[in-house]
């Protein structure tokens, strides 16, 4: 599968997709989207990649790093990123929740402001629940490629 | 006056707190943690005895949102235990220090004997029902490590096992009788359903559950106290280091089962009760009372000893008269004295003489001078022989038993016949202890060192105490005991007077033929002995033990061989059990509620969706009939796709969205996994095939029937609604299942994401790091 014509057709395709499921991300309060889903697409787009340029390319060929065997990639290679990166996503989506506790609300407990008279964009809400939902999309996203790179590299 | 609750929270407290900084302490003290041990119980004990004479209730809460509260309850019964567990517990704890040298595990056993201690104080001194319960299983845990102590031997393990498989399992019993009273009074709260017992009692009557709630107690009671049949745990137990003999398994942990049927005593009174009880404990007395004359082994003698004055006891608060209370609570404090003793000796013997065999011993009055004036007055108190402290208590059973048999007459005259005959073989073995210092002395016995003080001042601390209550046994009862009574009886408590009988009455006749009989059967002890022993060795079910070993053993074999079917390692047999039984579960599960399909379809089709959903049907079957792995995971996607639009033609864009995203992830994970398969399996066996198929159509009509059922109730959309009017004004979100994520059910969505990590972290270890688990 990595002909040319796919190897080019990802390059275009990856950043869209990217740009996509930000958008999903944050626009996931008011219409369809959301962390999980935003998550989900992130990681197709990274699969995207591995399918088309192979597992050690995001190593070698993006992050310049060096490195050979699987055992490295998980001690300290780009799936320890991805496990610190579902680690994290858990830290914000319980942190968000102990925030509340110190506002003394019970825990979990969302709120919002409406931001009116922003330049271009009018009116602005700030949802605390997006703080929670980034740590959805964390850990989806974490998580999937962890599993991903780990069964790919099988 | 009322309790003070700091005192009962510190007491209750401070035994946990100063097991939890035990193993610090050791790593300092050494073997002189048994002093800070010490020190820790004798604290206990002065806050135990600054409640002296208290009565009255302590709440603290606990789990508001649930109605638990922690509420402790200070009367006669409970600083009596208080006491016992604290009193003892300086003394077990200053012996320790030298009898522990040298063993292995310190840190583990200091830490456990505190936090028993602390279990223990919680039962005594706990008002609530669940909370009695928990510390009760903690007495019980405590226990467990306690006796599987050397955990390299292979006898300590089995003794650890049977234990906790006795008392834990006969505590779940207890939690269910809890539960029923609970619910049947409306509260867990003990001194409210003790204040108002005779309401409660009769409210359980007319219900028909004051029989399932005196037997359910009765287990629980049974199992911790070793009464027959349960009492098998007791005798295996003794593989614990003596202390922990003397601390859990004869003054303490066992009293846990009694001090249950005393404080329920006065709630539950009833003939059902007393049939219960005082047949089980005279059983149980006179069952293992000829028990101990079988043992070899003076551990052994004397943990059936235990279970037979733990009968006794039980019997006492059996009978419904005002005897029996007074036998109940008296006896509490007399075996505690003396038995603690006993054990604390048998552990100075051990130690000194290097032998526990009842045959290798004998003659060692001139070795341990003070060791056997020791035993003198614990095995004469034992015996029951006056002036020692174990007369007076037997003395209330007789007349307990004896005022029964004359009240209700027929076959109430078993109850001090049965008394009268158990108590000759107390009578026997009692004076076979005694033995061990007396009589001749074996020739193979070597040389018997003296013990060091701090194991001599224990023992004999206990024997200088039971020598008071025999000589005074009047003063006991007024300090004491008067109030242990008052707690076990409803109602007011008459003044008791005990002492020395002056005329013949017939308790003191009955006590007259035991000490004649015993006597004169006591030349025969060594043929009653050897006679018994080979009966338990011709006829096996006879003893308990059989019956445990055999159901223990049979059922490991069976679940064996259920294993080897169920979970064989292979992930089709996995599959298939697992569809099995939730199909299985879910039909028996409508049927058993007799849930009835509705008439009609409760949704109507547009030509649309069955457009969709027949391409479905026909990619599901083209699935089965795939040619390679690639086109069967293909056609799948197919199916995946069609539930997507599907979801788009019912209007649910994020369940589409998710739907293809999760697709799409699918089928790459898929294709990454697929050339690792074989390309072809195998001729399908063709029975395999039909039980698959089976299998497959019983699931899938489980799914059906379950969805049916499922949308055929018209809830009043209550909760939808609600999420419909809410989601702006609350989680200023247009997006409703979205705000329900997020904010509504955020909760659930924070255990969703840590299942994923979870899983992602599962992978990890299991497919990257199965050939070296240091690296990462």
């Amino acid at each position: 599968m990595t002909t040319v014509i796919f190897r080019t057709a990802t390059k275009f395709v990856v950043p869209i997709i990217m740009l996509v499921s930000i958008a999903l991300f944050l626009q996931g309060h008011n219409a369809p989207g959301g962390g999980f889903i935003g998550g989900v697409l992130t990681a197709s787009a990274f699969a995207l990649i591995y399918i088309a340029y192979g597992l050690d390319f995001l190593e070698d060929g993006v992050l310049g790093r060096d490195a050979q065997t699987m055992i490295e990639h998980i001690s300290h290679g780009v799936v320890s990123d991805y496990r610190h990166l579902f680690a994290i996503g858990l830290g914000i989506a319980a942190g968000s929740g102990l925030l509340a506790i110190l506002l003394g609300v019970p825990f979990l407990t969302q709120g919002y402001v409406i931001l009116e008279h922003v330049p271009i964009y009018g009116e602005v809400e700030l949802a605390s629940a997006v703080v929670f939902d980034l740590g959805v999309y964390a850990v989806v996203i974490g998580a999937l490629l962890t599993i991903l790179s780990v069964v790919g590299a099988e | 006056m009322q309790p003070n609750s700091a005192a009962i929270v510190v007491l209750v407290g401070l035994p946990f707190l100063a097991a939890a900084v035990a193993p610090i302490v050791y790593r300092y003290l050494g073997d002189r943690t048994a002093y800070f041990a010490a020190a820790i119980a004798f604290i206990s004990l002065g806050l135990v005895s600054s409640q002296h004479g208290v009565h009255g209730e302590v709440v603290l809460p606990w789990i508001p949102s649930m109605g638990v509260t922690l509420r402790f309850y200070v009367d006669g019964l409970a600083l009596l235990v208080g006491y016992l567990a604290s009193g003892i517990g300086v003394l077990v704890f200053t012996y320790s220090a030298s009898y522990m040298h040298g063993e292995p595990g310190k840190a583990k056993y200091y830490a456990t004997m505190l936090a028993f201690m602390g279990s223990m104080l919680g039962v005594a001194f706990a008002a609530d029902l669940l909370a009695i319960f928990v510390f009760w299983e903690l007495t019980s845990i405590s226990s467990f490590v306690l006796i599987g102590h050397y955990t390299d031997e292979r006898d300590s393990r089995y003794a650890a096992r049977k234990s906790m498989l006795i008392t834990v399992g006969g505590g779940l019993f207890m939690l269910v009788g809890f539960l029923i009273l609970a619910s049947h009074a409306g509260t867990y709260d003990l001194v409210y359903m003790l204040e108002h017992a005779d309401e409660v009692r009769s409210g359980l009557a007319s219900a028909g559950l004051l029989w399932p709630v005196v037997g359910l107690l009765g287990i629980g009671a049974a199992a911790k106290s070793a009464q027959v049949p349960l009492h098998i745990w007791l005798p295996n137990a003794m593989e614990a280091p003596t202390t922990v003999s003397t601390f859990l398994h004869s003054a303490t942990m066992v009293k846990a089962g009694v001090y249950l049927v005393g404080r329920f005593r006065p709630l539950l009174l009833s003939d059902e009760w007393m049939a219960l009880f005082a047949a089980l404990g005279l059983i149980t007395m006179t069952v293992t009372a000829i028990l101990a004359v079988s043992a070899t082994d003076i551990k052994e003698l004397l943990a059936y000893s235990t279970a037979s004055h733990l009968g006794l006891i039980i019997a006492g608060f059996g009978f419904q008269n005002a005897y029996g209370a007074e036998t109940g609570a008296f006896h509490i404090l007399n075996h505690a004295l003396f038995k603690a003793a006993l054990f604390l000796v048998a552990g100075i013997v051990a130690h000194e003489a290097g032998t526990r065999a009842i045959d290798e011993l004998g003659g060692m009055w001139r070795d341990l001078p003070i060791t056997a004036g020791i035993t003198v007055v614990a095995a004469l108190g034992m015996a029951g022989v006056p002036p020692f402290n174990g007369f007076y208590s037997k003395e209330l059973l007789f007349e307990a038993a004896y005022e029964t048999a004359v009240h209700l007459g027929g076959l109430a005259w078993l109850y001090p016949a049965v008394a009268v005959f158990g108590s000759i073989f107390t009578f026997l073995y009692s004076i076979r202890f005694l033995q061990l210092f007396f009589g001749d002395r074996p020739d193979a016995l070597g040389e018997v060192h003296s013990p060091p003080v701090t194991m001599i001042a224990p023992p004999l601390l206990l024997a200088v105490l039971a020598a008071i209550v025999g000589a005074m046994p009047q003063l006991a009862v007024d300090t004491l005991i008067q109030s242990v009574v008052g707690s076990a009886t409803s109602g007011h408590a008459h003044a008791f007077h005990v002492g020395l009988p002056t005329s013949l009455t017939p308790p003191f006749v009955m006590s007259l033929i035991v000490m004649g009989t015993g006597v004169i059967t006591y030349p025969f002890y060594g043929r009653i002995h050897a006679a018994l022993n080979r009966l338990f060795e011709v006829v096996p079910p006879i003893t308990a033990n059989w019956w445990y070993d055999s159901i223990v053993y049979g059922v490991n074999r069976r679940s064996v061989q259920v294993a080897e079917r169920v979970h064989n390692g292979l992930l089709r047999t996995y599959a298939t059990w697992t569809f099995f039984g939730v199909a299985a579960l879910t039909i028996s599960g409508f049927v058993a509620t007799t849930a009835t399909l509705p008439a009609e379809l409760p949704i109507t089709l547009a030509p649309a969706l069955i457009l969709v959903l027949l391409v479905a049907v026909v990619a599901a079957v083209a699935i089965t009939i795939a040619p390679s792995h690639v086109a069967g995971v293909l056609t799948l996607s197919i199916l995946g796709f069609m539930v997507a639009i599907f979801y788009i033609l019912a209007s649910a864009p994020d369940l589409a969205l998710t739907q293809l995203t999760i697709e799409t992830l699918t089928l790459v994970i898929f294709l990454l996994v697929l050339d690792r398969l074989p390309a072809f399996y195998g001729e399908i066996d063709r029975m395999r095939a039909i039980r698959d198929g089976v299998l497959s159509i019983a699931v899938g009509m489980t799914v059906t029937v379950t969805v049916l059922l499922s949308t055929a109730a018209t809830p009043t959309m209550k909760i939808a609604e609600y999420f419909v009017e809410e989601a702006i004004p609350q989680g200023g979100g247009g997006n409703i299942v979205n705000v329900i994520l997020v904010d509504f059910r955020a909760f659930d969505t924070l255990g969703e994401i840590s299942v994923i990590a979870m899983a992602a972290l599962s992978v990890l270890t299991l497919v990257a790091l199965r050939n070296g688990g240091e690296t990462a």
